[in-house]
């Protein structure tokens, strides 16, 4: 059986090299038959396709996607630098 | 008084068409000038180059942009560049833009930047072929920078970029890859130009401010840390 430290950074591999994905903000963190995503992603559709490839890549594992979508509005606020 | 939006790590491809636009419509009531810090595309092509440059296109403010380590993986830079400077952005590569605002002139000199890491944890242009370009790379884009930096004779003189000059502002970042997020030629570069404000992208994880060894304020504008379409500083000129 492959270790979790492997199976965690083949995984992190899969979401930065996959052009589905092509994510490298993205954390994923492998404890026994589970697999935790977290960070930000750009949009919700993208937030799902990260599970597809996923699941392609380790089918055994229970995902539990706790990735954001970032948001894209308007600032509240200004830093002043003065 | 300039206000200097900002916001890097954008990752525009066509699922996210329109989305920035809404605020960006808007940004002339926030500020001045709108600064990219890099990775505006996910991967690079030409097509989603066309997004960015559509989605920032006609904006009320100047905008200037660098590219980031995403906008290279098609290999396609140049073409990347020209399709947003058709469209009116200013793409930065060891150049620099400079306008007057409010009576205060502002200059912005940018670069994609490249890794290395920080003083004392660094890589050195030794060894392998690969090691020593690796660090080449880095040593060349800090020197365009510096170059273009000491060029600037603005009243406000920012360095753009997407890799970061300073490791305060990836703090949340695995310290194991902060060789891989920045380097310290980068911050050096800023320190010998008399720069004020340093504005950056990559660490998705990181955190916003930061400081150079030589006391200029660093910004992390990854749009992951900022949590809204830009981000908006407000600076004074020495002399406005």
């Amino acid at each position: 059986m492959e270790s979790e430290q492997y199976l965690a950074a083949n995984l992190r591999r899969t979401v930065a090299e996959d052009p589905r994905t092509a994510e490298l903000g993205v954390r994923i963190t492998v404890r026994g038959d589970h697999v935790m995503l977290s960070g930000d992603v750009a949009c919700e559709d993208r937030r799902k396709v990260l599970e597809e490839v996923l699941h392609e890549a380790a089918p055994e594992l229970t995902i539990f996607n706790d990735v954001r979508v970032t948001p894209a509005g308007e600032p509240e606020g200004e830093e002043d630098l003065r | 008084m300039i206000r200097i939006a900002a916001v890097g790590d954008v990752h525009l491809g066509e699922d996210m068409r329109g989305r920035l636009r809404p605020a960006l419509e808007k940004v002339g009531e926030h500020a001045d000038v709108l600064l990219l810090a890099g990775d505006l595309t996910r991967h690079g092509t030409v097509s989603e180059a066309q997004v960015v440059a559509d989605e920032f296109a006609d904006l009320p403010v100047p905008v200037v942009a660098v590219l980031g380590n995403h906008d290279h993986q098609d290999d396609k830079p140049l073409e990347v560049t020209k399709t947003l400077q058709d469209k009116g952005i200013h793409v930065l590569e060891g150049t620099s833009f400079e306008t007057r605002i409010n009576g205060c002139t502002l200059g912005v000199a940018g670069v994609k930047g490249f890794g290395g890491g920080f003083a004392g944890k660094c890589g050195s242009a030794f060894g392998e072929r690969e090691m020593k370009a690796f660090i080449q790379h880095t040593c060349d884009i800090a020197e365009t920078l510096e170059q273009a930096l000491s060029e600037l004779d603005t009243d406000i003189k920012v360095a753009l970029t997407h890799y970061a000059p300073v490791p305060d502002t990836l703090r949340g970042e695995p310290p194991e890859i902060y060789p891989f997020l920045g380097s310290y030629l980068l911050g050096e570069a800023i320190d010998r130009t008399g720069t004020h404000l340093a504005v950056h992208g990559h660490a998705h994880f990181g955190t916003e401010q930061g400081m150079t060894p030589g006391g200029v304020r660093v910004r992390n504008v990854a749009q992951p840390i900022i949590r809204s379409a830009y981000t908006v500083y407000v600076m004074e000129g020495a002399s406005a």
